[in-house]
């Protein structure tokens, strides 16, 4: 997908060397394939706005960034919730058609799903082209 | 929140655990990529 992962915590280089030859491993053969980052004095997470001063940890945000540095798009949970791996795979492919063709993705989109070309006629006539049963 | 879609996401450089290895990691070192960044609030949760 032309796209990298890059995980961060507060956690040392060595702490995540450990978990990767301790747990990760165990889930996934070889430990995970992309770096894992890390943010001691929550200095990456106070510039992303997720550093918790209370906890001293970086919270459960996601960034995705293109190709040429730019933020696209973000969520950031609570500690106790978990992410969406699918949706992330999918604002990845809807940002990626966005750059490529100047089309935007409605709600529901996915690869194969219909797109809309901004233009000044489609104003007030999305309901023609497009339907909500399109965002499930 | 200083951050904002559409506008550069603010550049960083870390310590990182890579493949058995310990190296400097910048996020411009990934320009011409897309790149997801996650944090997670510590090592041994779920991330």
């Amino acid at each position: 997908m032309n796209c990298e992962v890059l995980a961060i915590s507060v956690d040392s280089p060595y702490t995540h060397k450990v978990w990767q030859e301790t747990e990760l491993s165990k889930m996934v053969p070889g430990g995970l394939p992309y770096p894992m980052l890390s943010d001691p004095a929550g200095t990456i997470g106070r510039l992303y706005g997720v550093y918790d001063e209370d906890t001293g940890v970086d919270v459960r945000g996601r960034f995705l960034i293109d190709p040429e540095g730019n933020l696209q798009a973000y969520e950031v949970l609570a500690p106790a919730i978990g992410r969406n791996v699918g949706e992330m795979i999918r604002q990845v492919k809807a940002c990626k058609h966005v750059l490529a063709t100047g089309e935007a993705t409605p709600a529901g989109w996915e690869e194969g799903k219909k797109a809309l070309r901004p233009e000044p006629g489609l104003s007030g006539r999305v309901c023609e082209i497009w339907n909500p049963e399109m965002a499930f | 929140m200083a951050i904002q879609v559409g506008k550069p996401a603010p550049e960083f450089e870390a310590q990182a655990y890579v493949n058995g290895e310990i190296r400097k990691v910048k996020l411009s070192d990934y320009r011409g990529k897309f790149v997801l960044l996650y944090f997670y609030p510590g090592d041994f949760t779920f991330v």
